[in-house]
This record gives structure tokens, sequence and C-alpha cells, in this order.
């Protein structure tokens, strides 16, 4: 009897010390996510070397684009909205009407085209296809300083033009009020798919692949060392560059977080973290932002999440319209900016949009989708991440060790606390609630975002933190 | 001992001569209370509702007059679709693609240079045209609708009221080639002809040629009542019910609105609402045991494997439904000025729901079920009638106040009730399953080939199911 005992008391020691060596080991496993390789040119890979000169390039536009465009603007057909439906249908139709009526008779396209102008543009082949990118250096360098490259990524249905306000923030903050003890070059890529970046023409260009085509970039560029910030698209690009050359970025900044691997201890904080913040590791503002959680959390991503459900699925036939129809694609990315920087903007007539952002700005960023032809792309890259599900891809496991600052916008579709943050990033240097403002950070509260990037970079340069990896 | 020496003392008073009759009628009154309520059906309130815009006018009564319609077009409606195909914008696919990223757009280049450069949209008017088309004001709203009675009734036979309700993205027109399988069977070499239908095909308000409702909240129990109200105006006081999509829905309602008026209720899709616990043991039970849950080799054949079948499949499918039950004003305004998006994203839908595997196919295997002018005939009720974005605000108004569908799993469908489970229907339901909601399930058929528009693709399969099943319900 002690005997059977004695042997299932060992059986269950053991079993213990296999699960703690086992936690123990995969904590301290610190995988790195592998180069993606690849080709994304027409037919097949020619056998020459790839040609790495860089060009640069303007925004050019004719008479022919525009009075095509007039031409749809005019002809188009509305649907009257559903009385007092406001936008909780999508975009309203009758204030689109506005909207369409600026666009052809206010907004001057030629104009904005030289405002696009005004940073310095290029394009380089890479892995086969063109990437477009600004390059933005300091108009004057104090002496003896030196810029710290910056790369600042996009999202969808953004573009590099979100960052224009921001970049002259970085570039030059002495000029705008801010402390000038860091300096940046700042470089916005496009994309592939997107904009004036070639859309890859093979199937698989996912995150990763634009994070190695952007750390090819960067290294063309001649920058071994750099900054990387990002939301939306841009916060997983970024955040899979930190893991593909942690070596080479020094810190990561994002304005979106979103943690796809959650373990039983986040899911118990989701019932739990209302009633024992502490325990989690909650925040007033963290509670504030989350709870209650199915109207916060679960509602709301099903309300909202249609259109990435359809992207990630079938988005040559839903951005197959989109290409053909300007007011058809004013409405589709409209609503994005409207319900994405205030939920409540949702209950308005007008959509809140002029409220924060100004006509021409949303019209240039809408106008680079129509010019370049690019929404059919722009939405595969939805299916190229998530169409074997969310939580599925090998890279969303890994964690990111490099520096890591995060500015959390408190009118961002969903709260990602700094305690779940903290199970992927495990070196968050700085994570501040942001005071106001939504998900186009960049566009629509650039000083806010700036502070923040700059407090962040302070941070990393004083302690060297990049150096203890 | 004591038990009857109390009743031999039982004594007549007053007293008693109150309380033992009150006492027999309340145990008795409760007896029959009990014994009524088991068998009473539960019915879906029919309510009201008025759908035009503005105020609903205080006086006056509604005019009920029905008044014949014709489909009309003009050369500007013709020049400016042409104008708008001859320059839409089109993106390659990516190479290898064929139809898993959506409508291929290489292969949506030829159908538009079809539908620019044959087909014939003045031809197609009169083709809409043979059949009778009537509006009448519902509600507030104008309701289109064919009326199709057989030219020919054998003598002494009845014939038979039939309401076929459409669904999305489909329209009246999906009953063009079934109506006379059904109106004039024996001609076209089914049955001999005992039985006989006329044909009754509303448009969903929203839809096509009816009107689109101002007010939110009009959803299948709106829908259910007016086409009540329809076929009461029409002058029948019963009648056989039969649709697929949202007709299902829309006529298991109308079954359980007003069970007295509907004779039979025949169904190509099921929808199966709330599934609890029974459901998912039955689930994973199935895969091993299927005739221990009741599933046949064929269910199992339809619905196994699960997860791949019944989620993922599933999951890939529905981003419209999703989208649309969301923000339906934002997803059809494009597709309301590009006639090019509009035919992709509705075709899409007749290419994958009516064979899976199309999805492999650079051409989406369309034209070996359908002809072009068939389909494109259905995409043009959509674009002149400028009806895509109404029609999915259906979602919107469906899914939001019901989100799992599951009304209808609450109430219970007791009339007579028929089946046609078509194989390559998006999701298959097994009858065991069904009969957790269609209580009197009369025929329940294994099609031998079909997929969604089941009308539409095998008309003559899904005609004789509808009359062997009306056979059957009649013989009752």
């Amino acid at each position: 009897c002690s005997f059977l005992a004695g042997t299932m008391l060992l059986e269950i020691i053991l079993v213990l010390g296999a699960l703690i060596i086992y936690f123990f080991l995969s904590k301290k496993k610190e995988e790195t996510l592998p180069f993606k390789e690849g080709w994304w040119g027409k037919g097949q890979k020619p056998d020459t070397e790839e040609d790495t000169t860089i060009w640069p390039f303007k925004v050019e536009t004719t008479e022919e684009e525009l009075s095509d465009l007039f031409r749809r603007l005019d002809q188009a057909r509305f649907t009257e909205p559903l009385e007092d439906s406001c936008f909780h249908y999508g975009t309203n139709s009758v204030y689109l009407r506005k909207v369409i009526s600026y666009w052809k008779n206010q907004f001057n396209w030629k104009k904005q085209v030289e405002v696009l102008n005004k940073y310095p543009q290029f394009k380089t082949k890479i892995q086969g296809i063109d990437i477009h990118f600004v390059h933005a250096k300091p108009p004057r360098l104090p002496e003896g300083r030196s810029a710290k490259p910056l790369l600042m990524v996009h999202g969808w249905p953004g573009s590099f033009y979100e960052f224009y306000k921001i970049i002259p923030l970085l570039t030059d903050p002495a000029s705008h009020g801010l402390s000038d003890e860091h300096i940046f070059e700042v470089i916005c890529p496009s994309i592939p798919g997107y904009g004036f970046s070639e859309a890859p023409h093979k199937k698989g260009f996912n995150s990763v692949s634009a994070a190695s085509v952007f750390y090819e970039l960067m290294l063309r560029l001649g920058f071994n060392d750099f900054y990387a910030q990002g939301g939306d698209w841009g916060w997983l690009i970024c955040t899979n560059l930190a893991q593909i050359a942690p070596t080479h970025v020094r810190g990561l900044h994002l304005n979106l977080v979103s943690v796809t691997n959650l373990g039983f201890i986040q899911l118990l904080s989701i019932l739990l973290g209302r009633y024992l913040p502490g325990l989690f590791h909650f925040q007033d503002e963290d509670v504030r932002r989350m709870f209650p959680f199915l109207e916060k959390g679960l509602y709301r991503i099903l309300l909202e999440s249609g259109y990435a459900h359809i992207q990630a699925t079938k988005p040559d036939t839903v951005g197959c319209g989109l290409n053909d129809s300007p007011v058809g694609l004013a409405a589709y990315i409209l609503e994005k900016f409207s319900t994405w920087t205030d939920l409540e903007f949702r209950n308005l007539d007008n959509g809140g949009l002029e409220r924060k952002f100004n006509l021409d700005d949303l019209l240039t960023n809408i106008m680079i989708y129509w010019v370049s032809g690019c929404i059919v792309p722009s939405m595969r890259f939805y299916k190229e991440n998530l169409h074997k599900g969310i939580g599925t891809q090998k890279h969303e496991r890994l964690t990111v060790q490099v520096p890591t600052g995060i500015a959390s916008f408190p009118n961002e579709v969903m709260h990602t606390p700094q305690a779940w943050a903290q199970k992927k990033y495990t070196n968050i240097v700085s994570f501040h609630f942001m005071p106001r403002g939504g998900h186009f950070a960049a566009l629509e509260e650039p000083e806010l975002l700036a502070e923040d990037i700059l407090q962040f970079v302070g941070k990393v340069e004083k302690e060297q933190l990049w150096r203890k990896k | 001992e004591t038990f009857l020496s109390r009743i031999r003392s039982f004594e007549y008073s007053q007293r008693n001569a109150v309380l033992v009759p009150v006492a027999t009628l309340g145990v008795g009154g409760m007896l029959v209370y009990w014994l009524r309520s088991r068998h009473k059906i539960k019915t879906i309130e029919m309510g009201d509702g008025w759908w035009g815009s503005g105020e609903r006018p205080l006086k006056g009564k509604e005019d009920e007059s029905i008044r014949p319609f014709r489909i009309e077009t003009s050369d500007k409606e013709i020049e400016d679709l042409h104008y708008r195909l001859e320059r839409a914008r089109y993106t390659p696919p990516l190479e290898e693609a064929a139809f898993h990223y959506g409508f291929n757009s290489s292969y949506l280049q030829k159908v538009v240079a079809y539908w620019r450069n044959q087909f014939d949209w003045r031809k197609q008017v009169e083709v809409l045209n043979k059949y009778p088309h009537f509006q009448t004001t519902i509600e507030g709203i104008n309701i289109h609708f064919i009326h199709v009675k057989p030219s020919y009734v054998p003598h002494g036979k009845a014939v038979q009221p039939l309401l076929m309700v459409h669904g999305w993205p489909g329209s009246f027109y999906e009953f063009y080639k079934i109506i006379p399988l059904l109106t004039e069977p024996a001609r076209h070499g089914l049955n001999e002809g005992d039985i006989v239908f006329e044909v009754i095909c509303p448009s969903i308000p929203g839809y096509g040629f009816s009107e689109a409702p101002h007010k939110q909240g009009f959803d299948s129990i709106a829908t259910a009542r007016i086409f009540h109200k329809l076929m009461n105006r029409l002058g029948f006081k019963e009648y056989y019910l039969q649709g697929g999509d949202w007709g299902s829905h829309i006529t298991s309602i109308m079954a359980q609105m007003l069970p007295q008026s509907v004779k039979g209720l025949h169904l190509n899709l099921i929808f199966v609402g709330k599934q609890g616990l029974g459901r998912m043991i039955s689930v994973v039970l199935g895969a091993y045991v299927p005739w221990l849950v009741g599933l046949t080799r064929e269910d199992a054949r339809r619905t196994y494997p699960f997860i791949q079948k019944n989620v993922y499949d599933l999951l890939r499918e529905s981003g419209y439904l999703h989208i649309q039950a969301t923000k339906p004003d934002t997803a059809g305004c494009g597709l309301n000025d590009s006639p090019v998006g509009l035919a992709a994203y509705i075709l899409e839908k007749f290419s994958t729901w009516t064979d899976k595997s199309f999805l492999n196919k650079d051409n989406g295997g369309l034209e070996s079920k359908y002809s072009l002018d068939e389909l494109l005939t259905n995409v043009m009720i959509y674009w002149v009638t400028s009806s895509i974005v109404s029609s999915v605000r259906f979602y919107k108004e469906n899914i939001t106040s019901d989100p799992d569908l599951s009304a209808l799993s609450r109430v219970g469908v007791y009339v007579p009730t028929g089946i046609a489970a078509f194989p390559q229907e998006i999701v298959h339901t097994p009858r065991v399953w069904a009969k957790q909601i269609f209580k009197n399930i009369i025929t329940y058929s294994y099609m031998p080939r079909g997929g969604h528009f089941a009308a539409f693709e095998e008309p003559k399969l899904l005609a004789q199911d509808i009359v062997h099943f009306v056979r059957k319900v009649e013989q009752l």
C-alpha cells in the first residue's frame, strides 16, 4: 500500500517537475522571426541581379484624370438614408452628397499634388516590386548633431499622407515648440499594394513580407540602426520588423497594440478585471475604457469588423466597385475616419468628420487610393494576413524584446491594457494614456503623438536601452 | 374505516352545497386549461407597421387597389449603363488566384464585354413582362408581384395558390423557369396534372420593383405580415408557401404568424437558430455513430468534417453578411454607382453558392449552370431599380433584432412542412435537427444535385418536390 502511494507521489512530482521545466524553457525561449525572402513581380523571377538604384519620384496628375473623376462624381447614384439613421447604417448619403459637392467644386487636386510633393519622394525596386517612400530630412541640423532615422508605417485606409502633419514636428521640433534633444529624418514608405508602391503580383504578401521589404529598404538607404513607428497595419509591420531584426531596431513606438494570443489569465481578467483590477494590474483608466466588456469589447468588435471579415475573404469582390466608383470609395473610407476617430460620431448626421479633420486632407487620402487604383490590393493585405484566422500565424506567438513605447489613445476601437501588451512586448519602456484622439493619431493629434515619440526616444537614448537586449 | 365513516357522515348542508360545486369547477377548470395549453400552438404576433416617408396620414383608408404594372426601360437608361461599362476600371487578379480572392477580374471583363455588346436589355424586359405584373400599396409602400394563373385547369380540379418568396441576391425573376412547371405541369412532362398551381411571386420591400421602406426596423416579420395582407387582398384564405434564402425565413414566419392560412410550407433552405448542448453532443457523436443521433448516411456525408464545412467554410463565405448586417449603406454605396462592381458582388454568390468547388475555377463555373442572359437580367433588376442598398439593409434589420435568427426556434412551426435538401447548399440541415423547429415535416428529400439557387438552377427537380409534397398534404 505504501509502495503504491510512493509510486504515485513520484509520478506526481515527475509530472510537476516536467511542467515547471517546460514553462521555464518556454519563457526563456527567444525565437527570432526569420527574414522572409520573396519575389513579387510579374511572371518568372529573372536571373539577373536586382536593380538597387533609388530614383526620385513626384506625384503627377493630368487633365484626363481630373475630367474622368468629375464625370463619375456628376453621374453618382445615391440612395436616400432611412429616417433618423445618422451614421448607424454606415456613411449617411445626405452628408456624402455634400462631400461630393465639395470634392467637385472646391477641392483642388492640382494644389494637393503640390502639397504631396513638398517632401522628397523616391522609388526603388525590392523583391521585384517598386517601393515608394517619402524621405524627409531635417531642414537644419545644429552643429555636431545627427538626425536619427525613423521609419513610420501607415495602415488601412490610410497612406503615407497621414504623416504629413507630424513630419515637421519630428524633423524640426524646435520650430514647433518641442524639445530638440532628438531630431529625426523620417522615412514613410507605402506598403506594397498601397498608394504609389507597386502591388505584389503573387499570393502570400503578408505583414512579414512587408517588414522584410522595409528592412531591406532601410539597409539600402544606409541605416543600420533606426526607430520604427506605426499604427493599424503599421503596428504589425513594425512589430514584425523588430522581431526580424532586433539588433537594428533601436526602439519601437506604437499607437495601436493588439494582442491575439490571449491566455487563460487574460480571459480571467475579462471576467473579473472590473471587480479586482489590482489583481490583474489594470489601472483605473484601463477599467474605464474596457468595461462593461460585452459592450466595449465584444459587441463593438462585432459591429465594427464587417469590413475586415469581407476583406479577409473576398477582397477582389468588395474592392471591385470601389475602384470604379469614387463616391463608393469615399463612402467606404470616410466611414472609418468617422467611426474610428470617435464611436459617438455614429450618432451624428454628418459623422463628425469635419470636427477633427478638414475635407482637403480626407479627400487627398482618398485620391491617393483613386489615382493609383490600389483599393483592391490594399484589401488583399487583409486576406494574406488573416485568412487562416486570428492568432494562427507563427509570428503572433513570438515576443518582442526591443524597447517599446506605447501611446494609448482613448477613442481607439478596442483598448489593450499594458497588462496584456506586456505578454508580447516584454520590454515596454513607456506606456501612456493619451488625453484625446482616436485611431488616426498622426493625422488627428500630431502634437500629442510627436511628444510621446520624443519622450520615448529620449528614454531609450538616455539609458542606452538598445544595448541591453 | 374512519374515512368511510367520514363520507357517510357527510352532511348535506348549505355550506357544502356551495363548496363542492365550486371546488369541482375549480379543479375541472384547471384540468381543461392544462389540457388545452398542451395543444395550444404558439404564434408570432402579427403586429402592425407603416413604412412610407414622413408622417403616417391619420385620415383616410389606405388605397387597396391592385394596379397592373409593366417593366419599362429607355434609351437613356441603356446608354448610361453602356457608358459606365465602357469606362470600368479593373484590377488584375493575383497569379493563380482563380475565385479564391473573390470574383476574378479577368473573367469579369469577359462578362462585361458580353453585357455591353451582346446582352439585349429591351429583349429581356419583354421576357420579364411575359407574366402579369401588379403593384398595390400595403402599410404605406408599393408592393410589386407577379401573378400567374394556369391557362388550363383540368375539369373539377382545384387550383392551389402558391406564394413563392425570393432571397438575396435574387429576385422574383429566379422563379421564371419553375412557374410554367407549376402552372402547366402536364405540358412539361410532370405528373398527370392533378396538382396545378397559381403562383404569386412578390418582391420583398426594398428589392426590385417593390418600394423600399423609409423607416428603420423593416424585418422578416413585417414582410411576413405584408405578404399575408397581400394574399388576403387577392382573395385567398388558404395557400401554400415556398421559399429559400430570406424567402425561407419569411415564409416560415408567415406559417408561425397565421398557421390557419398556411396549407403547407415548402423550403429549400432551413434556418436553424440557437444550438444548445444537445446539438453539440449530437455533432460530436454523429461523426462516429450517426445512426445513434438520428443522422442518415447522406446527412453524415454532407455535414462532416464538421468544423471544415460548418465553421471554416461558413466564416469564409459570410463576410458579406457581416458587413451588410452592420454597415449596409456603406457596403451598397459603390455598388449602386458601378454596375461592374454590382455584377461582381452578386455573381460571386451565384458562383460559390451553386457549387463550392467553383472557387477553384478561373471563370467561377458560372456558365456551366446558367446563361449570362439570365444572370445579367437578375443583376439588371438591382441596377435599374437602384435597390442594392435597401436590399442589404434587410440583413441589418433582421440580425440586429434577432442576432442568431432564433425567433423561429422559440415558437416552432406546426404547419405541414416539406424540405428539399440540395447537396451544394451552403450548409446542410439534417431532418433530425430541422424537427426541433419544424414539428410537422411531411416530406424531406435529399436532392441529387443543385445548390442554393434551386429554382433558378434545377427548376424541374424543385417543382417535382413541391408537387410531391403538396400531393401528400392534400391527401392528409
